[in-house]
């Protein structure tokens, strides 16, 4: 298969925009293109991953100029499976927005097609300075898909995220200035293993690393995932999960992997940042008291889990943290979407003003149990495959601190779970509740549909994941040598 | 090092403008920031040679380095779009901008 | 298939149970019980050659790539507990269908149900990680027995997961370190493992991870704690996981890993130490409960101490003494759990202090709660007399110093004698003395029957102890590697054990008898070993911790978490001052004189905008400041940059006052100590960013990059402006992108704006239009003069991009200029907006861009490859180029992104400077905002 296709994962979305744009009523077409649009991206995605999954690398070069002028896409395992995993949660996540409701906001539907093409774009390129044009593309419609829903305090929250997204933006970009000053090139296949010899791009490769952990918010520069996050619609937390901080996540494996390649002398400080990470985010999530300030801090504390596997050799740590993102991204989005579910239902997520969901709400009671125990790492949910790979990677290579340090956050994010549970949907109602207003039956089928269907995907990938397992090991050996990738895009 | 000092002078008024407390003030240091970022991408095409890249006949041996300069539009119309786009979140509010409840 | 078989069958069992349920309600149980029975016969079957020492293997490709297989294996050890599983298992699924009145209890026997599969995948697996599976889920199982779904036992049900999860977690470290270095996950490989049979620090660690999860699974002190809690959960989740085979879990894995660290110092001493102090603690303070259920709880702690401690001494002896034991308890407490049961459905109560008598009228009942308590007593003819007295056998050859065996041996008699004395109590408490409630009854034989069987049970193999001789054997062979010299026989003959039993008997009883003093002793105030305390305080202080960290960064203000990242970076720069590191020498200067002209103006400029309070003068700083950076950029060779960053300088300028017409003049005022470490941190970014400019730009030659550009931009395109031909055809991608971000810009100043617009709809209804007083005639003639100029001189610098300077953006930018003019010209009272253009010219702007580069890929070319042709329009040749298509999509979508910018924010500014009442309702809360 030639890789000339790949660029219509962002044009199509970027079409499909223009034209939403432009005719936005009625909502029944809207809702069949954007929907449609997803699919299609969808199923292109698996088509994609089909071809690169033996290990192959496909390479277009945009405009047919020569390789180190035109700016590549390139394709190998790691970005097939995170192009396929996103466009199934743009997908899932946008239905459950439809179902609330949530694309009647004005824009909702042509910000959302340009950020999926923008995801598409940094997931493809080849190219330094493309990828941060294409990192721009996913955060502009977020902007305001963050403020034009937000809850409280009325744009605060879009003005956090919108700031400290512009600066990690602009210290990318100075630091992608740095690398070409430095090297005279910013593709990034001539750039593979190069840090390694030339301690000036190790420290311009650095900035760039700091930025993407801004952006993937690992702590210490966390704080202002939690405070945004669960202030946005559910619908957009739900997507911003599964997108977000994940492209800076992919990101730090790619660039961490390229440049340095296996070069170990500061992995020490990495290693230091994902333990804190794991164990500040679980901590203050525990803290928490409602449903999605919970979960926001627990995505801190998992993408500290996946970037350890970035930071653990490849191609075993790699594997491991892949896996580990694919199922973080199933399973976490699954828990917003419940969440989101109920408090789309009963207009708040304030733990205190729940109990008793379970019986009135089962359906929805199943959608966030399964996420959450899969989050927790229990079998036989993915979460468990996902841990066990990533502590055995851990041990395997005598990072030992690290490896208790995931054993142990598991038994944290395992109560803060069941707090959630046992308040919302357990514990006795509360009399002054709405939501026990006699007229309401369970929430719509329709409703909790988007978040079932993830959790049925947690269930599968924890009985029948070898075959994602293999694929992900697949995808550290491409990250582990990037021969293949290099000779992709010279070819 | 002209360009250093640029930069120098730029992130620091920049990074001042953007911890105050007024959205508008932000989006001012976040236009400096952005100018700073442009400054470094053109330092490092090389400052040394500065003939405009404009070829007909030839290319002198001091044409500046043409693809930095690329970077920089396409990173000026960015930060535009996000001004304005930030200008208009300052607006939303209506008379106030302030990030800060309380001071 | 015999291994897989169970396991299948219980998986369907599980499924079934809804549909069974509907069919048959309560009496599932029944159906269930047959079912287990079945599978328990057809394992049963297998005891013959398993005492022979036949295993019997199986193995399905599960997970290959990681080598984790659904591998199974049935030895002695594995017969054993799996008998007990399924035997148990079906005794109580009888006792269901009576116990449990009519109604919805599908969920309870679909967990049971599920919960013997895991039991039985945690005995049967011969994979690490697959008994880890059966672990977890028996723990899960157990949550949601207790109390995962109803309000009332949360408590409890949460001490239990989190107990036995955090113990399951410290287990599952312990395989993972054992399966990595042994290298394989299959766990008769990994007992095979020499290396782990030493006393090496990796080992010991291994051998420690396991205890503390055997220790948490199996209620061993200090773990012990979620065990009484969890006898919320109804009477046979009690018999059946907390009583007879998920505590046992713990004993299994104890029993399994004895191979490999039985010989291990911390194996020996820890289990010896945690169980004989369990037995007596679990025994002390069963002999003061009242709550006959509290009572066989802290009995089970108890009891599973023994085992621990039998673990513990490691001997083939001890352990087939612990294979033995395990039967006995399962069999005798399941017994009396189901009988208490029956106690408390039958008489409403199950407090010893108000029963009493019942033996009058339930005469049946009595029997069989003397009969397991006998059992548990260690009285002949019973198993349990058999298991006590192989258990007291095994001290004798305690390894390591010569008094740690009667000392053991002391302690397990006092344990023996106090279990002797609250077994008593149990059947006295409840059977003897005055009959308080004398209209009570038998239940019907249905209720009665499974805990006849098992009594019975606990009778018949105590009776006929030796035909368990060849399994128990081999449980030791399985577990020591190792024949153990024991020879099960209910009468031994005199043996000093046979003494130990008299003394045990003789000092039950008087511990019975003087009950009164004993309760006073233990009733008395002490300081309590309070468990369930320890972790709630725990719990709390946690949840509290977290509260505060999270407050740490729950800010709603960008400066709260601006300056981390920005620390970050700087700390960055200082580790390379300190550890600086070799950059090449620029090969030509970088820096001309000229360049000190820019960069003095800029200081003025930077530092101007940065301290005015005023916001039109900080407007109009950065302003000048963006002018500035336009010369630098003519200095730098970079005309093209130039042009556009003036006329974006002008947009914004324009844009900026259109939306501080609605703010105050003033920026707020913040306070001096602010001030000076906002300033701080800026110089430290600054020199920062300084000095990593200076290091690493302008120190090498040109790129080859930048040699291809400017040698064959003319050949290959036919362009000479590089920066344009870069910008739409080298790199049009870029040019895509940064397009697409336009357009979000530009929908989503909209999609706010009609937010606003949405919520200020009432508030400007009733406002009345304010006089502005106009001004604006010497631009309105600019306008009227400027307007077509500047539409002809943008389609022209269109046209000649790809040549000279000029091309898509700078176009746009001055029709964006026209605009501009033709807005800001009209009297503001009578402005309107410009006609909603800004939205279609962004959409057909993207869509002509992208559907160029789709009009290559649909000539099978490359995305967004350029086609070159030409015309002869009038007799003149003109070329033409797809490029020019392209960046006419990109003079589109600037030339909306404009019109976006001055109708969205112009338009709404002109709303609210008319006069929006500030003190709305719904902006109460503004007023505590500082100075508006």
């Amino acid at each position: 298969m030639s890789g000339l296709t790949m660029p219509l994962s962002i044009a199509l979305p970027l079409v499909a925009a223009t034209l939403l744009a432009v005719v936005r009523r009625p909502a029944r077409p809207r809702r069949i293109v954007l929907l449609g649009t997803l699919g299609l991206l969808l199923a292109h995605h698996v088509v994609l991953l089909v071809a690169v999954a033996d290990g192959a690398v496909l390479a277009t070069r945009i405009g047919g100029w020569p390789g180190g002028v035109a700016i590549t896409f390139v394709l190998d395992t790691f970005s097939a499976l995170m192009l396929v995993a996103t466009s199934l949660l743009a997908l899932v996540c946008v239905w459950f927005a439809i179902a609330a409701g949530e694309d009647e906001r004005s824009m909702f539907a042509p910000l959302v097609l340009v950020l999926v093409a923008g995801v598409a774009g940094v997931l493809l390129t080849g190219d330094l300075f493309n990828l941060f044009v294409f990192l721009e593309v996913t955060l502009m419609p977020s902007y305001a898909l963050m403020s034009m829903s937000s809850d409280r305090a009325r744009f605060a929250v879009g003005r956090v995220f919108v700031s400290i997204s512009l600066l990690t933006s602009t210290v990318f970009l100075i630091a992608v200035g740095l690398v070409y000053g430095i090297v005279g090139t910013v593709d990034l296949a001539s750039l593979a293993g190069a840090a390694a010899d030339s301690p000036p791009l190790a420290a311009a490769g650095a900035v760039l690393l700091a930025a993407l952990a801004v952006k993937s918010a690992l702590v210490p520069v966390h704080g202002w995932l939690a405070e945004t996050y669960p202030h946005a619609s559910p619908g957009v937390t739900a997507l911003f999960s599964g997108l977000h901080t994940k492209l800076g996540i992919y990101a730090i494996y790619r660039l961490y992997s390229l440049l340095y390649g296996g070069e170990a002398r500061f992995a020490w400080i990495a290693v230091g940042v994902c333990v804190l990470t794991m164990a500040v985010g679980v901590l203050a999530a525990f803290g928490q008291r409602s449903m999605r300030s919970i979960l926001s801090f627990h995505m801190i504390s998992q993408n500290g889990y996946i970037a350890l596997g970035a930071v653990l050799a490849a191609p075993a740590g790699a594997a491991a943290g892949i896996f580990y993102l694919m199922h973080h991204m199933v399973a976490k989005a699954s828990l917003f979407l419940s969440a989101g579910a109920v408090e789309h239902r009963y207009g708040t997520g304030r733990l205190a003003s729940f109990g008793g969901l379970a019986r009135r709400e089962p359906l929805v009671a199943l959608a966030f149990i399964v996420p959450a125990l899969s989050l927790a790492g229990m079998p036989p949910f993915s979460g468990f495959l996902a841990k066990y790979v990533l502590v055995r990677a851990a041990i395997g290579q005598g990072q030992y601190i690290a490896a208790v340090a995931a054993v142990a956050v598991g038994a944290l994010t395992l109560a803060s779970m069941i707090k959630i549970w046992q308040s919302v949907f357990i514990a006795k109602p509360k009399d002054d509740d709405r939501h026990e207003a006699p007229q309401l039956t369970a929430a719509p089928v329709g409703l909790v549909a988007p978040a079932l269907s993830l959790a049925a995907v947690t269930v599968i990938l924890g009985l029948t994941g070898d075959w994602l397992l293999a694929l992900c090991e697949q995808a550290g050996r491409g990250l582990a040598d990037y021969t293949a990738y290099a000779e992709a895009v010279v070819d | 090092m002209s360009a250093a000092v640029a930069v120098g002078i730029l992130v620091a008024g920049g990074v001042f403008l953007i911890l105050q407390r007024g959205l508008v003030r932000i989006a001012l240091g976040f236009i400096l920031l952005g100018h700073a970022a442009n400054v470094v991408l053109l330092a490092s095409g090389g400052m040394s040679t500065r003939e405009p890249p404009l070829v007909g006949d030839g290319v002198p041996a001091d044409t500046a380095d043409p693809l930095p300069q690329a970077f920089v539009l396409t990173a000026i119309v960015i930060t535009f779009g996000i001004t304005v786009y930030l200008f208009a979140l300052a607006r939303a509010e209506g008379d106030d901008d302030d990030t800060e409840a309380d001071p | 298939m015999l291994l897989f078989a169970p396991l299948i069958a219980l998986a369907v069992f599980a499924l079934l149970v809804p549909v069974t349920y509907r069919r048959f309600g309560r009496d599932t149980g029944w159906l269930l019980a047959a079912g287990f029975t079945v599978l328990a016969v057809v394992l049963a079957l297998q005891l013959p050659a398993s005492g022979d020492g036949e295993v019997v293997t199986a193995s399905w490709s599960w997970m290959p790539s990681i080598d984790v297989a659904l591998r199974l294996r049935l030895d002695a050890l594995a017969l054993l507990f799996s008998l007990i599983v399924l035997g148990v298992g079906a005794l109580v699924m009888a006792y269901c269908a009576r116990y449990f009145s009519r109604g919805r209890h599908v969920w309870l026997y679909t967990l049971m149900t599920v919960f013997a599969l895991a039991m039985l995948l945690l005995v049967l697996a011969d994979d690490v990680i697959v008994l880890f599976i059966g672990w977890e889920l028996t723990t899960l199982c157990s949550f949601f027995l207790i109390g995962g779904v109803r309000s009332g036992a949360a408590g409890p049900a949460l001490r239990a997961l989190l107990v036995t999860a955090s113990g399951g977690l410290a287990l599952f470290a312990g395989l993972i370190l054992l399966s990595v270095h042994s290298g394989t996950t299959r766990l008769s490989a990994i007992l095979d493992d020499e290396a782990w049979k030493s006393d090496s620090p990796l080992a010991t660690t291994a051998a420690a991870l396991v205890i503390v999860g055997a220790m948490a699974k199996s209620a061993q002190l200090p773990l012990h704690f979620w065990l009484p809690g969890a006898m919320a959960a109804s009477t046979p989740v009690s018999a059946y996981l907390h009583a007879a085979s998920m505590v046992k879990g713990g004993i299994y894995v104890l029993m399994r890993f004895s191979p490999l660290f039985a010989e291990n110092p911390l194996w020996t001493w820890g289990l010896i130490t945690v169980g004989l102090a369990t037995a007596l603690f679990g025994a002390l303070l069963a002999l003061e409960q009242h709550d006959l259920k509290a009572l066989l709880a802290y009995s089970t702690m108890s009891q599973l101490g023994f085992l621990v401690a039998m673990i513990g001494v490691g001997t083939p002896e001890a352990l087939a003494a612990a294979a033995l034991h395990t039967l006995a308890h399962a069999l005798f407490k399941a017994t009396l759990f189901m009988l208490v049961g029956i106690i408390d459905r039958q008489a409403g109560s199950r407090d010893i202090r108000e029963l009493g008598g019942l033996r009058r009228v339930m005469p049946v009942t009595a029997t069989l709660t003397a009969l397991a308590g006998m059992s548990l007593a260690g009285l002949p003819p019973m198993i349990g007399f058999v298991s006590k007295e192989t258990m007291f056998a095994a001290f004798h050859d305690l390894p390591g110093p010569a008094w740690a065996g009667p000392v053991a041996l002391a302690l397990t008699v006092a344990a023996a004698s106090l279990t002797f004395a609250y077994g008593l109590r149990i059947f006295t408490g409840a059977f003897i003395g005055p009959t308080v409630q004398r209209r009570l009854h038998e239940p019907s034989l249905l209720f009665l029957a499974p805990a006849a069987v098992a009594a019975a049970g606990g009778l018949a193999l105590g009776v006929g102890v030796h035909t368990l001789n060849p399994l128990i054997r081999r449980v030791a062979v399985d577990t020591r590697e190792q024949f153990a010299a024991v020879d099960l026989h209910l009468w031994h003959g005199w043996t000093p054990e046979l003494a130990l039993s008299a003394v045990t008997f003789a000092a039950g009883t008087a511990l019975f008898l003087a009950r009164d003093p004993v309760d006073r002793f233990l009733q008395r105030p002490r300081r309590r070993l309070d468990g369930e305390a320890a972790f709630t305080a725990c719990y709390d202080a946690t949840m509290r911790a977290g509260a505060r960290l999270g407050s740490l960064t729950q800010r709603s203000s960008p400066a709260a978490h601006l300056p981390v990242p920005i620390l970050a970076l700087a700390a960055i720069a200082a580790a390379y001052a300190l550890h600086p590191i070799a950059v090449p020498a620029p090969p030509r200067p970088t820096t001309f004189g000229v360049d000190w002209v820019p960069v003095t103006v800029l200081a003025v400029t930077v530092a101007g905008a940065a301290t005015r309070r005023s916001r039109l003068g900080a407007v109009i700083l950065v302003g000048l400041t963006g002018f500035v950076i336009g010369l630098w950029f003519l200095l730098a060779g970079a005309p093209d940059l130039a042009i556009t960053q003036v006329l974006f300088e002008v947009i914004t300028v324009v844009v900026a006052v259109l939306v501080l017409r609605g703010l105050p003049r003033r920026f707020h005022s913040a306070s001096r100590r602010r001030t000076a470490v906002t300033a701080g941190i800026a110089v430290g970014a600054g020199i920062a960013a300084a000095a990593a400019t200076f290091a690493f730009t302008g120190r090498r030659e040109r790129s080859p990059v930048a040699d291809y550009l400017l040698h064959e931009t003319g050949p290959q395109t036919g362009g000479s402006n590089v920066v344009n031909t870069i910008l739409v055809e080298f790199r049009a991608l870029d040019t895509l992108g940064e397009i697409a971000v336009l357009v979000a810009a530009g929908l989503g100043t909209a999609a706010i704006m009609d937010l606003v617009a949405v919520r200020g709809a009432e508030r400007t209804a009733a406002s009345e239009q304010a006089e502005v007083p106009d001004s604006a005639l010497i631009v309105d003639v600019v306008r009227r003069a400027l307007t077509p100029v500047l539409v002809v001189l943008s389609v022209y610098l269109l046209l000649r991009g790809h040549h000279e300077p000029g091309g898509g953006f700078t176009a746009g930018l001055v029709g964006g200029c026209g605009l501009a003019l033709v807005h800001l010209s009209r009297p503001a009272a009578s402005r309107t907006p410009l006609p909603p253009i800004q939205t279609p010219l962004l959409a057909a702007g993207l869509l002509v861009a992208t559907g160029t580069g789709l009009a290559a890929l649909a000539a099978a070319e490359p995305f967004l490859r350029p086609a070159h042709g030409h015309v002869d329009l009038a007799g003149a040749h003109v070329s033409l180029s797809s490029s020019l298509v392209f960046d006419l999509g990109v003079y589109l979508v600037v030339l909306g992104m404009v019109a976006a910018a001055l109708n969205r924010l112009g338009h709404y500014g002109v709303e609210a400077a008319s006069g929006a009442p500030r003190d709305a309702p719904e902006r109460a809360g503004a007023g505590e905002r500082g100075d508006a």
